[in-house]
């Protein structure tokens, strides 16, 4: 029979212990759950910043407060020994009380330790929250993207609204026959056009074709007429680079050959043309002119895309900005290629990819277009 | 080509402002550039068209005004007031060769005086920026800026036996020409001879041996109607322009050639003193004859949508100096005045009466539908080619298709190795001599161009066309390929230190990513000599069997010339064979049910060994549940002998109705493995 222990003698024992614990205790008393409830997160952080709580200060209380547990209220605790007392108090009265003494300070200690640890883990988790926070603003991670050509993107954007006009888009050779490249526009022999100064040869005696009209020809022999068609393309002229030429740029002809095709179909598909390429207010102006292939001929102004038409840098002050040449098929182009000119007539017209893109993008010196810089390229899109 | 409003006014008493006649005239195609007081007169600068020589004066300016005013041409009356004895009588004048020059009219006034230009003269040709000289030949000038027929004045005395020989000079003649600069003449040129030498170029410049001097006292008027291409040809040779061969060249009046020596000589006698002779002396073999062109009214509307009174279409071309000739009812006949060579057609006589009638009166529709709308067959997927390579960082660049001519690249095979250049005969830019046959030296001009402005990190690619000659008399071959170079490092957007240093690698990616992009079959690689390329990281390219390029890095000895002190990577592809691979139908397959089980192989094998021989070993071997390799990565280094290198690959086993034990799957992965352990001599690590 193990020896009995008074109530007195344990009362002692079991205060002096909730007194240690007291102490010891102490150092965890600021943590509250209630503080958690009442305020939002980044207050929280805020608060928690100011009373200089760190992230590992608590986690290394959180760990600290474990092991206080372990220590009190643990199996092997000095407290589990001494609830093991109660038994040997032999007055049941005093046992009795004892029983109750201690229940008292025990949960006296366990509500406080699991106070203790609910805030703490919260505490942790929200300072946790502010450690992973992120810089939003820090550019986001993808590879550096190329960009189209300025003349691809401008080459598209027309083709699309021809294509939605029911036009074909059609391409043939960049060197030529003499016949492709002049006679069958109706430029004869002898024509200024044909001349070695404005035109390259070959050492066999092509032409690198000077206008993409060549494909026009081309695509009436081979689908006859009717015919609606666009020829973008590469096309050379005898030009010395300079700000405003390059011996080498981009074309893109019209064609339009049917039954009753007359000016005013010209005139309402170019209009249509500039609105929908630089906007639906955008004016068309036709005015005579002269090219071997077509009769009548018309230059096709539009009306300028910055100012509106008042006069600005970009128009030369004049409100208006060339598109380029049209005009109604010459009848010798239309035979040359098969068509028969008592039943059909058509339109054509011509422009200039890469002076449209000066325009629009208002770019001064068109010899950037081929220099290639990877600076002057990222800019269009 | 500068017109005095005052004079015009003096020519039709026009009330319509400076800015007014601009506008009107730039309505009817002769548009005006600019507007520019000068005193109390107006100057307009006139574009005229290469086809409307006759607007080329002020009489012809007047003549459209006219139209546009519903007004006419005042006539002013000049009459030569002293006459006595023939021209004949003091020259003569031969035409050799009437091809070049049709008419030679010469007139001749003895006994002037020499002098300046009287106030009013001297002001009316300054206005329009010519500069005064002396009377005789101001007064040239003057008649060709009134009529625009170009005139000259000869020094009848220093003409040797005072005769005029139209001819084509002969080989070694020369001729010193009014600014004094000697001219080698060639057979195709035509010259104004005397008895002895040429002393004029015909259309073009007088000669300074019978240039009219102080001392000048008879003079011999010319006024001629030459061959326009003929002193096209000889302007454009000899690198003189002028303001007779402007016109000629564009065609002048034939018929006119007298009135503007009498309107002249009228002036010459008047100013300068002297006696004209009675009459011209006027060669004229073949008359030009007079065209006609028909018209039928209704035909207007057909081709302008213009709806123009018959009355209407009559006044236009009538007030143009078009004459009807036939009254049919549904036909209307038109000489075509001698002043108008673009008339032709009834074309042409339907543009007179639309500018007149105005291109802004002609209504605004689109032709009704007709076809359904289509781009190029290719435009798809070059469209997405484009897009797969933007998105690898490549940016894409235009280089001209002519360039240095280089042996130092393998072309594409559909160039072989023996297709030589397309040269040029008339190169602008003098190194860049030929038609290009690779894309390559472009883009590495691109490149150079980059990194001379601190740019290191480049990728680029190309879509163009290359061309080679073909068999003699056919045209040359034209071939659309796409190319792609790449030096530096891997950007990332909006950061500034590259991710790492690119490799070929990447630029294998890059074209693997363009054909995937168009749906095409993988493409094979396999290790190659490439002229242009760095042996040891160079490929041939195939696609279905046959080659279509190449890929590697640039060659040293090519690096150095572009002084490229950085690796470059560049690869070229047929674009128009690889649009001719038919696109791969897309047909669902069933997804797996079960988990496949993976087992990743490092082998060591020697460095010769590839993974794609690796890989196809493995595939070739119909083992049961085996699906296929990955490749995992290559090992080489600490560990290694030099002349191996370890690869690892993941091989994966499923089965279609269960998941795989494992003990299931090491009974066939092992001796699989066995089996390339066998033929490549590795050793598994």
């Amino acid at each position: 029979m193990p020896d009995s222990v008074t109530f007195a003698e344990l009362k002692r024992r079991s205060d002096e212990i909730y007194e240690t614990f007291n102490q010891e205790f102490r150092r965890f008393e600021r943590f509250s759950v209630d503080r958690f409830y009442a305020e939002s997160v980044p207050n929280l952080i805020r608060q928690l910043q100011l009373e200089g709580y760190s992230l590992t200060a608590a986690e290394d209380a959180l760990n600290d407060l474990t092991t206080l547990r372990t220590r009190y209220t643990g199996k092997k605790s000095d407290w589990a020994a001494a609830k093991k007392l109660i038994g040997r108090i032999a007055d049941g009265l005093q046992r009795a009380s004892a029983g109750q003494h201690l229940l008292f300070l025990e949960v006296s200690m366990t509500d406080r330790l699991e106070n203790a640890r609910l805030s703490l883990e919260k505490t942790i988790k929200v300072l946790r929250t502010a450690r992973e926070s992120i810089d939003v603003t820090i550019p986001g991670r993808r590879p550096q993207p190329g960009h189209l050509h300025p003349i691809t993107l401008m080459r598209q954007r027309i083709e699309d609204i021809f294509v939605s006009l029911g036009y074909a888009v059609e391409d043939d050779r960049e060197i030529e026959t003499d016949f492709y490249n002049f006679d069958a526009l109706n430029i004869p022999e002898g024509h200024p056009a044909r001349d070695p100064q404005d035109t390259f040869y070959t050492t066999e005696g092509f032409a690198l074709r000077s206008q993409t009209s060549t494909v026009q020809i081309h695509a009436m022999q081979r689908r006859g007429a009717p015919v609606r068609m666009i020829a973008p393309g590469r096309v050379f002229r005898r030009d010395t680079p300079d700000p405003t030429h390059n011996p080498m740029f981009f074309q893109v002809e019209g064609l339009c050959v049917d039954r009753g095709i007359t000016m005013a179909h010209l005139k309402g598909t170019l209009a249509e043309f500039v609105h929908r390429l630089f906007g639906p207010e955008t004016k068309t102006r036709f005015r005579p002119s002269y090219f071997p292939f077509t009769e009548p001929s018309a230059e096709v102004d539009y009306s300028c895309f910055s100012c509106g038409g008042s006069g600005c840098r970009i128009c030369k002050h004049s409100g208006w900005i060339e598109l380029g040449g049209s005009g109604m098929v010459h009848p010798n182009v239309l035979r040359t290629a098969n068509v028969d000119t008592s039943e059909f007539t058509g339109f054509a017209f011509g422009l200039g990819i890469d002076r449209t893109c000066a325009r629009i993008y208002q770019l001064d010196d068109i010899r950037l277009l081929f220099e290639n810089d990877v600076r002057f390229l990222a800019q269009f899109r | 080509m500068l017109i005095s409003c005052n004079w015009l006014r003096e020519l039709i008493g026009t009330k319509l402002s400076p800015e007014e006649i601009r506008d009107r005239l730039t309505n009817v195609g002769l548009a005006v550039d600019a507007v520019e007081a000068r005193g109390d007169d107006s100057v307009l600068d006139v574009e005229v068209p290469s086809n409307r020589g006759d607007c080329l004066s002020h009489i012809g300016i007047a003549r459209e005004l006219a139209v546009i005013e519903k007004s006419q041409v005042s006539s002013f009356k000049f009459q030569v007031k002293a006459t006595n004895g023939k021209t004949g009588e003091f020259a003569s004048v031969e035409i050799r060769d009437p091809d070049l020059c049709p008419r030679y009219a010469a007139r001749t006034v003895r006994g002037v005086k020499i002098a300046p230009s009287p106030d009013w003269l001297v002001k009316k040709l300054e206005t329009i920026g010519q500069r005064p000289i002396n009377n005789v030949a101001d007064i040239t000038n003057y008649v060709l800026h009134e009529f625009g027929q170009p005139l000259h004045a000869f020094d009848l005395a220093r003409l040797t036996e005072k005769k005029i020989i139209v001819r084509r000079a002969t080989k070694g003649e020369s001729i010193r020409t009014l600014d004094g600069v000697d001219r080698k003449l060639d057979e195709q040129m035509l010259v104004i001879a005397d008895a002895k030498e040429p002393v004029a170029l015909a259309g073009v410049m007088g000669g300074e041996l019978s240039e009219i001097s102080n001392l000048t006292t008879d003079v011999l008027i010319e006024s001629a109607y030459f061959d326009a291409s003929s002193v096209r040809r000889t302007a454009k040779f000899l690198g003189l322009h002028t303001e007779a061969s402007h016109r000629f060249e564009r065609g002048t009046d034939p018929a006119g050639v007298i009135a503007a020596q009498e309107r002249c000589v009228a002036l010459i006698c008047e100013l300068a003193g002297g006696v004209a002779t009675e009459d011209a002396l006027d060669v004229y073999p073949n008359p030009i004859e007079t065209k006609a062109v028909a018209l039928r009214p209704e035909r207007v509307e057909s081709i302008t949508s213009l709806q123009v009174e018959l009355d209407e279409i009559k006044r236009i071309l009538t007030g143009l100096g078009f004459e009807l000739r036939v009254k049919e009812a549904s036909v209307l006949s038109f000489t075509v005045p001698s002043w108008r060579h673009d008339v032709s057609i009834e074309e042409d006589l339907v543009e007179e009466v639309a500018r007149h009638t105005g291109y802004d009166k002609i209504e605004t529709s689109l032709p009704p539908a007709r076809h359904a709308g289509e781009y190029h067959s290719s435009e798809e997927r070059k469209r997405a080619l484009r897009l797969a390579l933007i998105s690898q960082g490549f940016g894409e660049a235009i280089n001209l298709s002519f360039t240095e001519l280089t042996d130092d690249f393998d072309l594409i095979p559909a160039l072989n190795a023996e297709t030589a250049p397309v040269t040029l005969t008339n190169p602008i830019i003098e190194e860049a001599s030929g038609m290009r046959r690779t894309l390559l030296p472009g883009l590495l001009n691109s490149i150079r161009h980059n990194l001379n402005y601190g740019i290191r990190d480049v990728s680029l690619f190309e879509l163009g066309r290359v061309f080679g000659s073909n068999e003699a008399g056919t045209l040359p071959l034209e071939h659309e390929t796409f190319a792609l170079v790449a030096t530096g490092g891997l950007l990332e957007a909006n950061r500034a230190q590259p991710a790492r240093e690119l490799d070929f690698f990447d630029l294998k990616g890059a074209v693997e990513a363009a054909v995937d992009g168009i749906n095409l079959p993988p493409l094979s690689f396999a290790a190659a000599t490439i002229k242009h390329l760095r042996p040891g990281q160079s490929a041939s390219i195939s696609a279905n069997g046959g080659r279509v390029g190449s890929i590697g890095r640039l060659a040293d000895s090519i690096s150095a010339e572009y002084k490229f002190r950085q690796p470059v990577f560049v690869a070229e592809l047929d674009l128009t064979t690889l649009l001719e691979v038919k696109v791969q139908p897309v047909f669902y397959a069933p997804l797996p049910r079960f988990p496949a089980i993976v087992r990743d192989v490092s082998l060591l094998v020697d460095r010769t060994v590839t993974v794609a021989e690796l890989s196809k070993a493995a595939t070739d071997q119909s083992v049961p549940h085996f699906v296929g390799v990955t490749f995992v990565g290559t090992y080489e280094g600490e560990g290694i002998p030099d002349s191996k290198r370890s690869v690892t690959l993941r091989f994966e086993y499923r089965a279609d109705d269960r998941t795989m034990r494992d003990e299931e799957v090491d009974a066939i992965h092992w001796p699989l493995v066995e089996t390339l352990k066998e033929r490549f001599g590795g050793e598994v690590r």
